[in-house]
């Protein structure tokens, strides 16, 4: 365990291949260096291990703004790599002290981290979150359902409302779910490779809407179609209150883990 | 930035965006490693109780969306 707070560790961002960039390439503000093994080369940067030593991490990760910042620096790095060669983005926090030990770990890995550099080539990751304006959906479906002629009763009319809310729910339901699968579908078409994560829940995301899809498509670097077909979609869905939204290019983090299977 | 100035939901969302991703996702090593954040469920449980922690959960509960 580490318990002093002037020793350095070695923080690795991500892999590349050894000739593609220079040292001073690379260096930059953060005093990044590369440390080559064969075809392989990662991307490492110092850091102070009274920040990033064992338990002091584990403290700091609870701290909101501390996790903000490191995560975005860990992210504006590989943005700043990947401008300049193909990158395999590393999970946050993997961090040695010795720098031999990468060395080993680039030999160890070398067929996943080669097979890993050539699916993303030129390549760059998009977001696509589809929402839903539950509310406003289930009043659209209410609207259609049938009206009693005349409610023969205060409590027949009680009863029948409950039980046209309860239809109106379900009909949402099962319509969302088919908006979510059928919009991943068509984004995934053309996307070289997608993936529908867990869309985020309310507590996360902290939004009226409900997250329908929280999705992530490799595609081509300037390449249209996917935006494209974003924008067909939130044409078409608009009229059920769904809305979509686009996000990067990022670096390929969702897609340099092991093969990707389709939810 | 203090937890309880909670940013616009824009921002809130992509730092959610940028975390799901950066915590969650890439190739993760062991072996020889020092740390690795092995414990990213409990970091992701650690965000939401946070976040859950400003004052809409009141409106989500009534809600019942949360």
């Amino acid at each position: 365990m580490i318990e002093t707070g002037t020793e350095t560790g070695w923080y690795v961002y991500g892999v590349v291949e050894s000739d593609v960039l220079s040292d001073d390439a690379v260096a930059g503000a953060d005093r990044l260096r590369l440390v080559r093994r064969g075809a392989l080369a990662a991307v490492v940067g110092p850091v102070d291990l009274g920040e990033f030593g064992e338990t002091e991490i584990v403290e700091r990760l609870n701290d909101p703004a501390w996790l903000e910042e490191k995560a975005r620096a860990h992210d504006d790095v590989l943005e700043r790599i990947s401008r300049d060669a193909t990158v395999v983005p590393l999970r946050f926090g993997a961090i040695y002290l010795v720098l031999d030990d990468i060395t080993d770990l680039l030999d160890e890995r070398r067929e996943e981290l080669l097979e890993a550099l050539e699916r993303v080539r030129g390549r760059v990751e998009r977001g696509v979150k589809a929402w839903a304006d539950r509310e406003r959906l289930e009043a659209a479906l209410a609207h259609e359902q049938p009206q009693p002629d005349e409610p023969e009763s205060a409590g027949r009319a009680y009863l029948w409302r409950l039980q046209a809310e309860r239809v109106v729910a379900a009909r949402a339901a099962a319509l969302l779910r088919d908006v979510a699968s059928s919009a991943h579908e068509r984004l995934r078409r053309v996307a070289v490779v997608g993936v529908a994560n867990r869309p985020q829940p309310r507590e996360l995301t902290q939004r009226a809407e409900q997250m329908l899809l929280n999705g992530a498509y490799l595609v081509p670097a300037g390449d249209l179609a996917l935006e494209r077909e974003v924008d067909a979609l939130a044409a078409e869905l608009c009229g059920l209150g769904v809305t979509f939204e686009l996000t990067g290019p990022w670096p390929p983090y969702n897609f340099v883990g092991p093969v990707q299977t389709q939810p | 930035m203090s937890v309880l100035e909670r940013p616009a939901p824009a921002e809130e969302l992509t730092l959610l965006e940028l975390v799901d991703r950066v915590l969650t996702k890439g190739v993760t090593l062991t072996g020889d490693i020092t740390l690795a954040v092995a414990d990213v469920d409990l970091v992701y449980v650690g965000l939401r109780v946070l976040l859950a922690s400003v004052p809409t959960l009141d409106r989500l509960r009534d809600e019942g969306g949360a």
